[in-house]
């Protein structure tokens, strides 16, 4: 389904890697060797009230930062509606909420971290800082929790019952957490080199966290740097050739073939089982394409996609494409059309199409 | 009464994640609500589970809260008088 035109007026992260306040456009990158990684913190008090900080978890605090920041650089200070995905939510709150209820029997529950362990406080508390009543909705579909946010929104647009939308997706790791899915294999169990990630031969991927919101918009502006082309999610595909084709037709759906992209940006996350996939199509269907990877900067996480849009709207912004992300040196002219596509073992797949702001 | 206000102080800042404020800031006679230490009803009924937790003393009457929250030496002079642990 091919939508209205969607512009990202604006962009912000809080992942893993410095994206505040940066005059470079992931230039450097930390290099980490940990089980997971975390958020590098901005200065939360340079964003939000002190009062309210103190009772804002991690996961509040870098979505109100990602947020304010895509609302500055779009230049609103209202939107018409709040979406964000989050494929786990407050797991911090949760975790310190259950354990008190475990410790204390049942009883002498304290309210903050309850009132933060819901899913949708992330887009909750932007509302309240904004003071902003509009449709305010949580999408928590594990690895198409930020894509349906962005459908969603996309859709709203187009059905002219919002201008502009704050989009966004969001996912915290725990030490809790993150030992639970060491032992189902889902995340690596010992400490790995980020940047020698996708050469670790340990079951799993590994583990990160980060936020990202968008400011899209139905009106090109003079802050318009990026298209929002398309969404599109594949559940469970039996063969490579099922998935081979979703691609082929989603880029058919927005009048597109596979010689018109410039980038390809996949979700390779170190996984040596899974990472397979991306490998097929690096060498078979986009073997005349560019590819990047993002996950060595920010680990895997249910709604990682939102960074590698973060990434491509950033790359359409200023231009070039980072060495950092690129697979080998990029030597085509200014990228224009760029692809991202994302799988989470073989489940949840999806692809995500962002152009510049007057690629047809 | 001295160590008991400075432990109160202390149990205060952690339960309310005080940033930035040490039990030195904190003066035992200032209001907690409001223009004091600004908290807030949130932060009361966090109050009252820690009175709980760390005292084993429970408001029966919630009209009551008003005064034994006051001020840090308010709640330190109830906690002395109820005291069961």
């Amino acid at each position: 389904m091919m939508l209205a035109p969607t512009y990202i007026d604006g962009s912000g992260a809080v992942v893993p890697q410095p994206t505040v306040n940066q005059d470079k456009f992931l230039e450097e990158i930390l290099e980490y060797n940990e089980r997971f990684l975390q958020v590098v913190s901005p200065v939360y008090k340079d964003y939000i009230d002190v009062k309210l900080l103190r009772r804002m978890s991690k996961i509040v605090k870098m979505s109100i930062v990602s947020a304010q920041v895509a609302m500055q650089q779009a230049g609103v200070d209202q939107v018409d509606a709040i979406m964000t995905g989050t494929g786990m939510g407050c797991q911090i709150d949760t975790e310190k909420f259950l354990n008190a209820m475990i410790e204390n029997g049942e009883t002498l529950l304290t309210p903050t971290s309850f009132i933060q362990s819901t899913h949708n406080t992330m887009g909750g508390q932007i509302a309240l800082m904004l003071g902003n009543k509009n449709h305010n909705l949580t999408y928590v579909h594990r690895t198409f929790s930020f894509e349906s946010a962005l459908l969603d929104a996309m859709m709203m647009i187009a059905e002219k019952e919002a201008q502009k939308v704050l989009v966004g997706g969001i996912d915290e790791i725990t030490d809790e957490s993150w030992l639970i899915k060491t032992q189902i294999d889902y995340y690596k169990k010992h400490a790995c080199k980020n940047s020698a990630v996708y050469t670790d031969l340990q079951p799993g991927a590994l583990s990160g966290e980060g936020s990202a919101f968008f400011v899209l918009s139905a009106d090109r502006s003079e802050k318009t740097y990026a298209q929002l082309k398309g969404v599109s999610t594949l559940y469970k595909p039996r063969s490579n050739k099922e998935l081979e084709d979703f691609i082929k037709r989603f880029l058919m759906t927005n009048e597109l073939g596979l010689s018109d992209i410039d980038l390809v940006i996949m979700g390779n996350n170190g996984d040596p089982v899974f990472d397979r996939i991306y490998e097929d199509l690096a060498t078979g269907l986009f073997k005349t394409i560019p590819t990047g990877r993002f996950k060595h900067l920010c680990g895997e996480y249910d709604t990682a996609s939102s960074f590698a849009l973060w990434i491509a709207s950033g790359i359409l912004r200023h231009q070039y494409v980072p060495s950092t992300i690129s697979q080998h040196p990029f030597d085509r002219k200014t990228p224009k059309k760029i692809l991202i596509y994302n799988h989470f073992r073989n489940i949840n797949h999806s692809l995500i199409l962002v152009t510049t702001p007057d690629a047809s | 009464m001295e160590a008991l206000i400075e432990k109160l102080k202390e149990q205060i800042i952690k339960q309310l994640n005080l940033e930035d404020i040490t039990p030195a800031d904190i003066n035992e006679e200032d209001s907690l609500f409001g223009e004091g230490l600004g908290l807030d009803s949130i932060d009361a009924l966090e109050l009252i589970v820690l009175l709980e937790k760390e005292y084993g003393i429970r408001i029966e009457n919630p009209k009551d809260g008003q005064k034994i929250f006051f001020s840090i030496k308010t709640m330190a002079e109830f906690i002395q008088e109820h005291q069961k642990k």
